[in-house]
Order: C-alpha cells, then structure tokens, then sequence
C-alpha cells in the first residue's frame, strides 16, 4: 500500500502564490466551524488548509472550488489566518497550472471574460445597451463621474434595474456623470478569487489604460466587488481614482440635504450586508443610513449581520458555478429574511441580487418577498 | 494592622500582593527570620485562590493552605499586613527602597469582633465582587468567614456615610469610623517582591460566545463560585436565567487565550481548571452531559494522571475544536455551541443549557505599571526587573498555584540576597 | 513550675446574653478553685487586654481566656512565651451555635471551661531545643537545578557543599546544542549559558565542589548532619546542616519503544542523541553520515503511555522545536515533520510554537504513529492522522524520538521490601513502610541511616514528591528538599526557580531549626517531644509511623528521637501504647484530663455526651465557620482540637468510655491517593487504628457504633451539623454507654 506523503514542492509553491499565513493554522476548526457553507452542507475549511500545509491537496476536488471568500473565518481566525489567500493560491496551482480541472462553468466564464470582457460572453459592443432609453452620456474627460455598473447589471435584463435605477437618481440630482459602454471591462475580481491571476492581471491593465486615456477620476461602483479591486487591488497595479459604492454616494447627498425623500415607503425591509461592502470594506452604516432615511420604510435587522452576516454564495467565483437545490446560501438566507417577515429584501449588490432573484423564483416566494437593490428603494422614494 | 506611620527598615522586605504568591513570599522569608510588610489591594488575602472551590488536580480546598498560611502570618511577629493597601509611588534602589503605600480606609478598626451587628442594620446593598457579582453583600460585610484579616469592611463606593449611620451605634465595640480617610504609609524597605498576580481576560471582548449577551454563557472563575458551598448558589450548579439544574454543560477551552484577536499567549491553567471544573459536574450533577471543546490539552508533568482520571467520566465527551460561535434560543435560553469536531471531520452544533468560558489571564500588574525600573512583555507581564525587585507568581506568566508557589519561594530568596548584600548585587 | 491560673471570661458577640456568665465563673473559682476569674464585656477591647496585661505582670502565668475562638484576635491574646494561654471557644462553638439561655447550651460551655482549665493546669511553656546547628547547605546533584540551589544559597551567605556524581558538572544542559528561547520575544534559540555558570560555582568561595563524588552515608538530623562523601577512593566527612537533593533525570530507555523502530534502524535516534549530533555540527545519519535532508520528530514517544511512562515530560514539543530549528538553520531545503498528540507549549512560549510554524520547511501534524519502516533509502513513518482524518506516511532519513524523563531516584528494577522493613513483618503499620513510597524504594543517594530507609520515600512514577499543591516544597524527611527533575517534570527555566526555591527552604530550615522552632505547618511550635523511656516496651510504633522519619533505632529497637527531625504532629504521641510520648503543652495525660473534666450526667437525665475530636487545621476551623454561618447543632457533643487525627492515642477512646461518654467521633483530613493531612498519613492511621479498637469495642460486648471516623475538608462546614446531628441519633439508637454509672 502506498500512503500519500507530504509533499514540501505543492506546500512551497502555494506559499509562493500567495498562502504564507497557511503556516501558521494550528488547526482548531474555527474557519470550519465559522463558515457559511456549513449551513446548507458540509465544507470543511480547516482540513482543505491542512492539506495544503502539507503539500497533499486533492487537487480533483470540487471543494477546492467552494469557497466564496466572504470572509468569515478570515475575521475570526486565532491565529490571524488568511484562508481567502489560501483558497486563491490552491486555485491557481489548479488554472494556471493545470494541477487539476476547472469547473466547466467557471471555466467557460474566465474564457468569456478573457475574450469578450464579460463572464456571459455577450458582445462587448452591446455592453451600454441597458441604457437605452435614458439619457446615458459617454464619458469625456469633462465628465465629472464614471459610473461603472458591472458586468451583470450591464447584460442580465433583471438585474440591470440596478443600474437604471442609479442613473435616474443620478439624473434626478443633476449629477455629471457617463458610462465608457463597450470599452468597459470585467473587473476581474471574481477572477481572481477563482484562481485566474493572468486573466486578472491584463483585466486590470487594460480597464486601468482605458480609465487613465478616458480620464477618469471618480468612478461610481454598483457593485461591491469593482469596488474592493478598484479600491484595494488596483492601485497595486498603479490605478490612481476614486471609488465610490452607490450607496456611499447616497448616505452623502443625504447629509448634503441635497438628496430629499418626499414619498413614504410603507414597507418592512431587511438589509444584507454583501460581503465584500462589508467584512472586506467595513462598509455597514451608509446603507442603512439610506434605508432609515426612507420615510414610512422599518428597517429590520438579520440575526447575522454586519461582521456577521451570511454570504449569498456568490463570491469568489462561485457566481458562475452552479450550486446545487438545497445547498444555495441564498436560498437560506432568502428563507431568513421571509420568517422576518420583511417585504423586501435591500441588497447593494449585482451578485446578492442575481442570486435572490433566482432564490425568489426557485422557492416560489414571488409573492411574499420583492428583492431590490438600495438604489432602487432610494429612487421610489424621492 | 495599617495604623498610619512611617515604616524605617532597609533591612525588611515589601511584597506586594496577598495572593498566593505573596503569602507565599512572606511566609517563606519571614520563616527565615527576615521582615515583611506584606501589601494587597483588597480587603483581605488570598488573591484568586480565595475565590477557588478546589485546586486542581487533588480537588482539595484552597482554604486548607491558606488556613496554615494565615496561622504563619498570625503568629509570626516579623510580619506586618496591610489590605486596601496598594503602592503610590516606589523610588531608589537595591537595599534602599522609598515605597509611599495609599491605604483606603476601611472604615472598620481593629475594634471589630466580626459579631455581625451591623450588617443586621445596614440597609445599602451591593454586588459581591469576591462572588464576580453573581450575588449581593450588605455595604458593610466580611468577605468570607475564613478570610483574614476576619474585620468587617465597608464599601465606600455605595455606603451613604454620616447621612446614614445606622450601623455605628449599633456596633457596642464602636469599631465603625465612617470619618476614616484615605492615609499614605512612607516606607523605607531593602527589596522587593512584585506578586500582583492576575485578572480573567474581560469576556465580553468575545463578541462571539456571547458572554454578557446571554445569561447563561458564564466564565470559568464564576463556576468556580457557583460549584463553592459558601458561594452566591451555596454550591449548587444551576443556570442563571432560572436557578434550574443543569442537566447539559459546554466548557470552551481558549476563550481568549492563544487567540491574536485577544491574548496570543497560553494561559497554562484553563485546560486543568476546565477539567476540575468537570468534576464539579460529575459530582453534583451526575446526570448532566458534558463537553468539553479544545484546541490541545496542556496537562503538563503528571497533572496528565488528571487529564487520563476526567477523561474516564463517560458523561464527558472531549471534543478537538475551537468553539467559533455561540447562539441562544431566546425562548428556552438554552444554548448551541458551534465548532468543528476535528475528529470527526465535521462541523457540530451541541445544544446545552450552560456554557463555561475558559477564559485566560491577564497580569493585574499591566494596568497599573508600577513607576519603578521594571520592563515588561508584549502582554504585560513582568520580563525584567533591577536587582532589588523580584517578580513572582503569575506577574511574570501564568501559572498554576503549585507552580507560583515554587517561583514566590524563590523571589524570597533572592529579595534576602539584595538585604544581605546591602545592594551589592547590581 | 508553679501554677498561677487566671480565668478571663468575655460577655462579648452575644456570649453574655445566651449564658450565665456567673453560674459558669463558679466552675472557676468553685470546682476549681481558681482565685482570679474575671468577666469582662469586651475582653478583646484595649481595656480588657490591659486586665489580662496587668494580672500577668502581678504574677498570673496561666491565662484561660473564654471568649471567641483560638483563631479569632490572636494578635491581641498574646503573651511572652513564658506564659501559658488556653483559649476556650464560647463564641462559635458555644453561642453562635446553641440556643441562647438554654440549660444544654450553658452545660456546653461550663464543660468547655471545665476542660480548658484542666489542661491549662497541665500545660507547661515550651522550652525550646536548643543544639549547635551547623547551618551549611549539602546540594547532592550538578547539573542546573543544583548549581542554581548552591549559588543561590552562597549569595544569601551559606557555605555550600555541591556533590555531583560525575566528572563535571553541568548535567544534561552541558549537553545540549542550543535551550529554546527564555526571554521575550521567545523568537531565537539561546545559549545554554551552562560554562559561564560552571564557572561561577566553580569560582564562589562559599561552595566546595566535589565531582566524581558520591555520597557514602548520612547520619543524623537537620542541623547535625553528618555525611560521608567518597571522592576517588578518599572520604570526606562533613557536617551538614540541610539537604537538597537535585540529582535529576535520565532519557526513558528508548529501546524499549521498538515499536518505534528504535534500536532496529540505526536513524532513529532519541532527542537526547539528536542534541550529541546538534554539537558535532552539521547533522548526519548514524547509518551512512549522509546530511539529514528529512526528519521527523515523533512526540510523546512513551510518554503518556500507561504501558511506558503515564504522566507527560513537560519539555519534549518544546524541544523538538527547538530541534526542528537545529535542522532548518543548518539546511534551509530541508523539510522537518513533527507529529504531535497535543502540542504544549504553555504560557508565553506560544510565541516559540508559532515562530517555528512560520519555518517554511516545518510541518506539524496531530497523530498516532502506526510504525516505522525502512525503504528507498530511507524510513517512512506511518501515521494515522487525526486532522486529516487518514492514514499519510512521512519519508524522512532521520528520525526522532521525544523521549521522556525518568527521575534518577526512580530504581533500575522496582525493589520493594529491605530486610531492615521485613523484620517487623507483624506489623501492620510498617506495611505502609514497604509499599513502593517509602524511603526504602528510591535509588542510593543521599545513603541515609534513618530507621524508614535510606532515601527521600517517593510517590507516584518514584518521584520523591509530597504532591502538596500549596506546599510543592514538603518531603517526609525534614530538612531534606527534593528540586529540580528529580521532582517532577520541569524544563530548565522551572527548574532555576523551583531550585531557588528549594535554597530558600534549605536555609529556612537551619534557621528555624537554630531557634528550636519547628518547620512548616507548625512553624511557631517550639515544643518537641519528650520520651519517659523507662516505661518504652520497644514496640517500634512510633519508629515506624512517624510520617519524617524522626525516630531511629538502637539494636534493642529502643527509639532515638532526633528533635531537628521533628514535626510536631504528635502522630508518634498517638501511636504510642505506653503513653510515654509528650509534648509541654500536648500530652496524652493533658487530653485525658480534658475528657475526665467533662461532667456526664446520670442516665436517667437522658443527656448522651459525646467527644469529638477535631483536626485544628481543617475539621476545628470548619466548626468555627459553622458558627460563623450561625449553624446549630446538637449540644451532646464536647469538641477537642487535636494537631492530626494521627496523634489520637486509643486511651483517650478507653478514658472516654469508661468515664460513660456514649460515643466518639473524630473528623480528620482526607487521605488516600489525593491526601490532604498535612503530616502525610496522620488521617490514614488513625482510621486504621480505630477499625482495630472497633474490634476491641465489640469484644467489650460495645457497640462499634459509638466511634465513628470522618474525614472532611475545611470548606464542608456545612457537614458538620448533620453528621453531629446524625451520630446523636444512632447513640440515642444504641442507648447510653453500659459503663456509664461505674
């Protein structure tokens, strides 16, 4: 019989790609035991990091795909851990190694994203066609904000209510802004997450070169994700912008009084944090800020939220995989905030949003719970 | 006791601290012939072994030691005691120590028989500190009948003083001086020895475990007064929430300690105190299920013969994992504690009525960092120190009572070194 | 001396509101005629305390005081020692615990002054003693723990005999390569530091050296010791005043862990070995001198294994550690493997654990070793790997076993029983003597000629330890400390501190010892016990149950007490048929004059009484917490304190009954494998005597329900009652005592 044995070249180079801190895990079960996933399956965390301590990874494994980098465990980790870093790295020992295979549908998303900058392999020429209809300007280097509203918003055809609620508020305030249509690009974040560092890197540059010849200097984000990769990952890569999340832009016209709320909101409504506005960015009071403003609106809270609150299972690439029924996060938490008895539930972004949609239909609570993107509720009360 | 003067001996020894360690260091040098003035904060001595139910691993009672140690004290004239005594200000060097002593009056004299009068009348109440507050004591009180010094005390945080004074006429001893102030003892000593000793780590930084949050989420030093005959349930374990007997009991093995969110260290005696606090169980709730969640067991040197004894109970399941949440049902204030059983490969959710923190220690000294040529670690305990001043116990790391025992016996020797060198040890 | 008694009764804490205070002044002065009785309402007051004061300065040299309990106020009731005090306790034990104004309640405490005046009138002052002590510290064992103990004791000014066994000094850590890190930040390997401290041992006036010496025979007691040393066929004899026994460890025979493939492959070397190659420089294979490129370090390689050593070694995963650094710093590319069963690394030497997991080429895994092979040019250890939840096998051409610590005094083979122990075959009490913890079963070092053996009697795994928590210090044989790991498990940092511990305690004891004072627990006691040997029939009880060794034996087996040895427990006094044993102020005359002042009413009165002996340490203080908590209990039952539970002489059993006391309880300290009796066996024999005078009774056609034996710690005050209560019944069950009316 022969026994698997550690193997110091697989530990050595995913320490090189990015898992130093896998060193230091003394194995007490607290990712796993914090983790999601645990919710809806098992997903053992500390073993997938113990496997890689020792160089002994079952590359094969789909688990290794699991992750969806909320956070979680990284937050509580006693030994200051960095299981995100962890989970990339043996990703990338997968895909840019060939170690193993890439799920079929994350592959062929990584593959449309190289190719046509889009994870859902439209034409990048039809990237503005959301707009169509509202006065949307291209973006000159006069124009004061980019707004950069992410990939999904930009093609799902539910979803990109997200967008148009945005750039009606937009409008309605008068504020400067443009889009850079099919010069837009995937931000890559996700990509990364899942292990495609190259495809990430060219992402990065390119969507950077655009944004500096375009001369950008404030871009406005939809989505969480372009806002952690833009804000945090970018300027590595020497993006010099600002970045601001929609609902940040909000919480300020509210204080600037310049966004008033005239219409009541007679609606019981439960924010979820996504995890990277919250865990990755501390970003958790300017959206409830919007939300409490809303007259007639009562804000409700999950039994996890902020620091706490459970993932919609669509980060770190997990969005392009399919999940099987009864193992979906979102359909969890979607079941949470029915028996809150909320009649809405306020995500801030593109990926929560698509993922509840699909919960909403799949569980059938289309009558029960309506999903709505801050914007949107912002946008019906002004 | 602290009647106030000035004290002039280079040739005496201060300890500061009446914990175990402090005793110890007093004893022990006084044993040899050498002046003590023996310090401590509270109002009386015994520090944390005073709050213990039983050491660990012979299950005996911490008043058993101390009872000696208190006859040691009591019949020793080299040794002077001053409670609600903590230092103000320490200067000068090996051989020729100036230490200025704040006392906090007390507000009882030596008059006191400890007949119990006054407590009859005093109408002010206020939680029991000794007890972490899990019960009430009148303003005026005893801290424990066996404690020493056995005088009554008066917390003056909640006493209303001269406007109340109902129990000075009533005490026939007229030991009750509610004009008492706050006094300073100038003291010239020849060395001395820091046993400041520790602190549980605040377990409502577990934002996690609930503690603070959840009535029944306790910690370990307050089942250590629970399990206690003279404590606030007369021994019994019972929840919080509804005094009912417990029938399901978790132990959270590093609820702070090894953790770079709260104390990186090891606190040395969480994995031994838990598993004493196992046999609490075992013993007066025999039926209850228990668990007991870990990351490793430390049970050094034959304290191991323990761990394999606890490890016998059947109703004990040890289970590898670090407890990473706590939640309650606010119906039945029950509790689930989650983690990954590593064993098993698999995350569990174990529903119980109770959960004990195991929280950790932290060196009582770190907030007060006495004004003297003493360096201290990353954590705060004591790393190094001039000759003339010794650390002992756990002011220099945790340890157990056997072990600070040992380490105060020690700072006694070497604290007569500097007397007998006169300084010369620099 | 002649007496001059006073009897000062307090009216104080309710004592004057629950008794007559002047019906029991007539105890006094009418049954005992004592001329000066006075009662004061505050005795403990300033003027009080001058009443008493001013009679002691006018001739008064026997004080009773009848007030509170002899814990309570000790400052204030304090006298030169030329004055004989008794402290009758009214308050807890009386008042605090009884109906007030109730007839039984003031019977209860004109007993209790009955029973203090009586032995007041026999107490005498102690009268220290006093030898030339030769206050010289003995330290058996070089290695760490004992250069620590003679340099500590030089320092504070002792001479210092240092005796080690081999050539040199320095023990194991002159053998070690580098001592994990002792200081903040707990990050680097440190120096042993071990030649700076040769040495300075070596260069201290105050110590005398002797290596390649051992020790040929000691003789006498504390303060008086004479002790033999050979050095290279010459002796030496010196005069010793304390001993401190450092003589350490040695590595667990690895070779019995050929499950580990110890012995059967050449590369699998013990961490004792590893540090040898650490010092040769670069790390090689035994086999084939090939530069280790792999190893694995296996953790508790015997340890916590009933089948090898049951308890943990305390220092192993720190210095495989360490270890595992020797390996990385000579070879970056090198992989080292540790497999664990629980990593321990207390306090803040987690700092070290996460130091050397952040070593890239360090691997921990959590484990059972299945076992060990050889092939492809190197061995491949198998493993059932708890945290993968597999089998995984580690290829490695080194491996090494973390092997634990023996402590030297444990003997090669398991000796039990010596000739000297065998001929007092019938009795049983030396049985506790032959069992594996007398001072007979330790390995030769110390060569002592007591009556109990040879050596310090050692407990569990043969480690020469009290196992007191509070007191880690206390050995069975006075004015001999045992430190370092012939105590128990420590790494070295420990060991520096218990050593300067045991130097404390070494000095401590030729102090007190210089003072005709005893040593802890009864530190301020300066009586001693004084033998009336004409009346001795050489019965060896007392030679043999003295639980320090105290007593030797000439060749009729006449005892030879030794005083310095001496602790005070009196359990000798107890043990002794004859009676002849007697301390000034403890006697068996002195207690069977307490029971013969107890009154004891006719039967017709239907008033059983009952005496209860109590330790004073534990069971006495728990009866004054019952007062304290304002608990009641029956008044039948006259209490008397007792310095151990061992010290009961079966005459008093005999003295109470045929005297009509109905029943007898004694409440001692818990013994068996956790013991609490601060004199080690003092409970145990106790209740071993009195199952033999359980025999006797029923002989006596007596119940053996009139005696019944406790044991109870000081925090149970709550029992107390109830058993009181409870043993009242069952007297009342089996009646009153037949000789009652004799």
């Amino acid at each position: 019989m022969t026994l698997a044995t550690p193997d110091k070249e697989t530990m050595d180079i995913l320490l090189d790609l990015g898992g130093e801190k896998l060193k230091i895990c003394y194995q007490c079960g607290t990712c796993t035991g914090t983790c999601p996933w645990n919710l809806v399956r098992d997903f053992n965390v500390r073993k997938i990091v113990h496997q890689a301590q020792l160089g002994l990874v079952d590359f094969e494994d789909e688990d290794i795909w699991t992750c969806a980098t909320c956070g979680a465990c990284v937050k509580r980790c006693p030994r200051g851990g960095e299981t995100i870093d962890v989970m990339k790295a043996i990703r990338k020992v997968v895909s840019e190694m060939g170690a193993g295979k890439v799920p079929d549908s994350l592959r062929i998303s990584i593959k449309n994203i190289a190719s046509l900058g889009n994870p859902q392999g439209e034409a990048p020429e039809k990237r503005a066609d959301w707009a169509q209809g509202r006065d949307v300007k291209t973006f000159t280097p006069q124009t004061e904000w980019l707004y950069f509203p992410c990939c999904i918003p930009a093609y799902d055809s539910k979803v990109k209510r997200m967008a148009l609620a945005t750039v009606d508020i937009l409008g309605k305030m008068g504020i400067d802004f443009g889009i850079l249509g099919e010069k837009e690009k995937c931000c890559g974040e996700s990509v990364r997450k899942a292990g495609g560092e190259e495809t990430f890197q060219s992402l990065a540059n390119t969507n950077i070169q655009t944004f500096t010849e375009s001369g950008v200097k404030k871009v406005l984000v939809s989505s969480p994700h372009c806002y952690h990769t833009f804000k945090n990952e970018y300027p590595e890569l020497g993006a010099e912008f600002e970045v601001v999340h929609t609902t940040q832009l909000w919480a300020q016209l509210l204080e600037e009084k310049k966004l008033n709320f005239s219409r009541e909101i007679k609606k019981k409504v439960v924010y979820h944090d996504p995890c990277y506005l919250g865990r990755h960015n501390d970003i958790y009071d300017e959206p409830r800020r919007v939300l409490e403003a809303i007259p007639g609106l009562e804000l409700v809270e999950f039994e996890d939220s902020k620091q706490n609150a459970i993932c919609c299972g669509g980060g770190g690439g997990r969005i392009w995989m399919d999940t099987p029924k009864g193992e979906r996060l979102c359909d969890w938490r979607l079941e949470q905030a029915v028996e809150l008895g909320a009649d809405i539930l306020a995500v801030a972004c593109p990926y929560c949003m698509l993922n509840f949609d699909d919960s909403v239909l799949t569980l059938g609570k289309e009558d029960v719970i309506d999903i709505k993107d801050v914007s949107e509720l912002v946008l019906e009360a002004i | 006791m602290g009647n106030v003067e000035s004290i002039n001996s280079p040739n005496s020894i201060l300890v500061v601290g009446g914990g175990i360690s402090g005793i110890t260091a007093a004893v022990e040098a006084a044993e040899v012939g050498y002046e003590v003035i023996l310090i401590e904060k509270s109002p009386y001595l015994g520090g944390r072994v005073a709050r213990m139910n039983h050491y660990f691993p012979k299950l005996c009672a911490p008043y058993c030691g101390l009872e000696i140690n208190f006859r040691r004290i009591k019949t020793n004239p080299r040794i002077k005691v001053f409670t609600l005594a903590e230092i103000e200000n320490i200067s000068g060097k090996e051989g020729d120590y100036d230490v200025t002593v704040k006392l906090t009056p007390r507000m009882v004299n030596d008059n006191c028989t400890a007949c119990g009068k006054c407590v009859e009348v005093c109408p002010v109440e206020r939680l029991n500190d000794l007890n972490y507050g899990m019960d009430k004591t009148k303003a005026i009180y005893a801290p424990n009948p066996l404690s020493f010094p056995t005088n009554y005390v008066i917390d003056t945080e909640v006493c209303p003083g001269a406007e109340c004074s109902k129990c000075v006429p009533v005490c026939p001893y007229e030991a009750i001086d509610l004009s008492m102030t706050a006094e300073s003892v100038h003291m010239k000593v020849g060395s001395v020895v820091m046993a400041t000793g520790w602190k549980p780590y605040d377990a409502t930084k577990l934002d996690n475990l609930g503690y603070g949050k959840y009535p029944n989420v306790i910690t370990n030093v307050m089942m250590e007064r629970m399990a206690a005959t003279d404590g606030p349930t007369q021994g019994k374990i019972v929840r919080p929430s509804d005094g009912k007997e417990v029938k399901s009991i978790a132990f959270v093995q590093c609820a702070g300690s090894r953790d770079v969110n709260h104390l990186p260290y090891c606190s040395a005696v969480c994995c031994l105190g838990s598993l004493k606090q196992v046999t609490y169980i075992q013993e007066k709730n025999p039926d209850a299920k228990v668990f007991l969640f870990y990351i490793d067991i430390r049970a050094t040197g034959y304290l191991e013969d323990f761990y394999r004894k606890v490890q016998g109970y059947e109703n004990l399941s040890l289970i590898k994992g670090k407890v990473a949440k706590i939640k309650e049902d606010p119906q039945t204030k029950d509790l689930i504690v989650e983690a990954e059983d590593v064993a098993q490969g698999k995350k569990v959710s174990e529903p119980v009525e109770m959960v004990v923190l195991a929280t950790g220690l932290v060196p009582s000294i770190a907030d007060t960092k006495i004004a003297a040529d003493i360096t201290y670690d990353d954590y705060g305990f004591i790393a190094s120190q001039p000759p003339g001043i010794y650390a002992a116990g756990c002011s220099k790391r945790p340890a157990d009572v056997s072990n600070s025992v040992m380490d105060a016996t020690g700072a006694a020797l070497k604290a007569i070194q500097s007397i007998v060198a006169g300084g010369q040890n620099g | 001396m002649d007496k001059k008694l006073g009897v000062y009764i307090c009216g104080g804490c309710s004592i004057g509101d629950s008794l007559d205070l002047d019906k029991l002044s007539e105890v006094a002065t009418k049954e005992y005629k004592v001329e000066i009785c006075k009662t004061h309402p505050f005795l403990c007051g300033k003027e009080g305390a001058q009443l008493i004061a001013k009679d002691i300065e006018d001739g008064v040299n026997t004080v009773v005081i009848a007030a509170c309990s002899p814990r309570a106020q000790q400052e204030i009731f304090s006298y030169d020692p030329g004055v004989v005090l008794e402290r009758v306790n009214l308050r807890e034990h009386v008042v605090w615990s009884h109906t007030p104004q109730d007839e039984d309640t003031q019977m209860l405490a004109e007993d209790y002054l009955r029973m203090g005046i009586a032995k007041a009138q026999k107490v005498l002052p102690a009268e220290p003693y006093q030898e030339t002590i030769d206050k010289t510290i003995l330290v058996v064992g070089g290695g760490i723990s004992g250069m620590t103990s003679a340099l500590e004791a030089a320092k504070a000014g002792y001479e210092v005999c240092l005796v080690e066994k081999s050539p040199s000094l320095g023990g194991w850590m002159s053998k070690l390569y580098k001592q994990y890190p002792k200081h903040p930040p707990y990050q680097q390997l440190e120096d042993t530091g071990i030649e700076a401290k040769i040495k300075e041992v070596e260069g201290n006036p105050r110590i005398k050296v002797f290596t390649g010496a051992e020790i040929e025979k000691t003789t006498g007691a504390p303060g008086m010791f004479d002790v033999l040393v050979r050095q290279n066929g010459s002796q030496t004899s010196l005069r010793i005043g304390s001993i401190i026994q450092a003589t350490g460890f040695r590595p667990y025979e690895a070779n019995k862990l050929d499950h580990l493939g110890f012995g059967k492959y050449p590369d699998v070397i013990t961490n004792f070995q590893m540090e040898e190659l650490a010092r040769q420089g670069k790390i090689k294979r035994p086999s084939d001198g090939k530069e280790v490129e792999s190893v694995a370090f296996i953790q508790c390689a015997g340890q916590r294994d009933e089948n090898h050593l049951p308890y943990c070694s305390s220092f192993c995963c720190l210095t495989s550690l360490k270890q595992a650094l020797y390996v990385t710093e000579q070879n970056t590319d090198a992989s080292v493997y540790v497999v664990y069963k629980d990593i321990r690394t207390p306090a803040q030497y987690e700092d070290f654990y996460k130091r050397v997991q952040e070593e890239q080429a360090v691997f921990f895994t959590k484990g059972e070793v299945q076992g060990i092979s050889e092939g492809g040019g190197c061995l491949t250890v198998e493993v059932e790997d708890t945290l993968l939840g597999e089998k995984i096998g580690i290829n490695a051409d080194l491996v090494v076993l973390a092997v634990g610590i023996v402590p030297n005094s444990m003997p090669e083979e398991a000796k039990k029983a010596t000739a000297e122990a065998e001929s007092s075959e019938e009795k049983c009490e030396g049985a506790a003597e032959r069992a594996p913890d007398s001072g007979f079963y330790a390995a030769p070092a110390l060569q002592l000629k007591y009556r109990q053996g040879p050596e310090l009697p050692t407990l569990k795994y043969g480690f020469p330890d009290s196992h007191f928590i509070c007191f880690p210090y206390e050995t069975r044989r006075t004015g001999i400390y045992s430190t370092g790991c012939v105590r128990q498990p420590e790494d070295s940092a420990t060991s520096i501190d218990d050593a300067t511990g045991a130097a404390l305690k070494a000095i401590q004891c030729v102090e007190q010892s210089s003072k005709g004072m005893a040593l802890h627990p009864r530190a301020w006691d300066q009586t001693y016990p004084d033998l009336f040997m004409q009346r001795c029939t050489q019965c060896k009880r007392c030679t043999e149950e003295c639980p320090f060794g105290m007593y030797d034996e000439d060749e009729k087996f006449n005892p030879l007490p030794n005083p310095t040895r001496c602790r005070r427990c009196a359990i000798c006094m107890g043990s002794c048929p004859e009676r002849i044993i007697s301390f000034k102020d403890y006697s068996v005359d002195i207690i069977s004059s307490m029971l013969k002042a107890v009154e004891v009413p006719e039967e017709d009165e239907e008033k059983p009484r009952v005496i209860a002996f109590l330790c004073e340490n534990d069971a006495y203080p728990a009866l004054d917490v019952a007062g304290i908590n304002r608990l009641t209990y029956n008044p039948y039952v006259r209490v008397i304190p007792v310095r151990c539970l061992g010290s009961m002489n079966i005459v008093w059993i005999a003295d109470s009954l045929s005297k009509g006391i109905d029943g007898i309880l004694m409440i001692g300290c818990n013994y068996g494998d956790d013991y609490q009796c601060h004199f080690i066996k003092g409970s145990e024999l106790a209740n071993y005597r009195m199952e033999k005078v359980q025999e006797t009774l029923q002989r006596l056609v007596l119940e053996s329900e009139r005696i019944e034996v406790w044991q109870l710690s000081i925090s149970e005050y709550d029992k107390l009652p109830k058993i009181f209560d409870d043993f009242l019944e069952t007297i009342e069950r089996v009646g009153p005592n037949p000789y009652k009316d004799f």
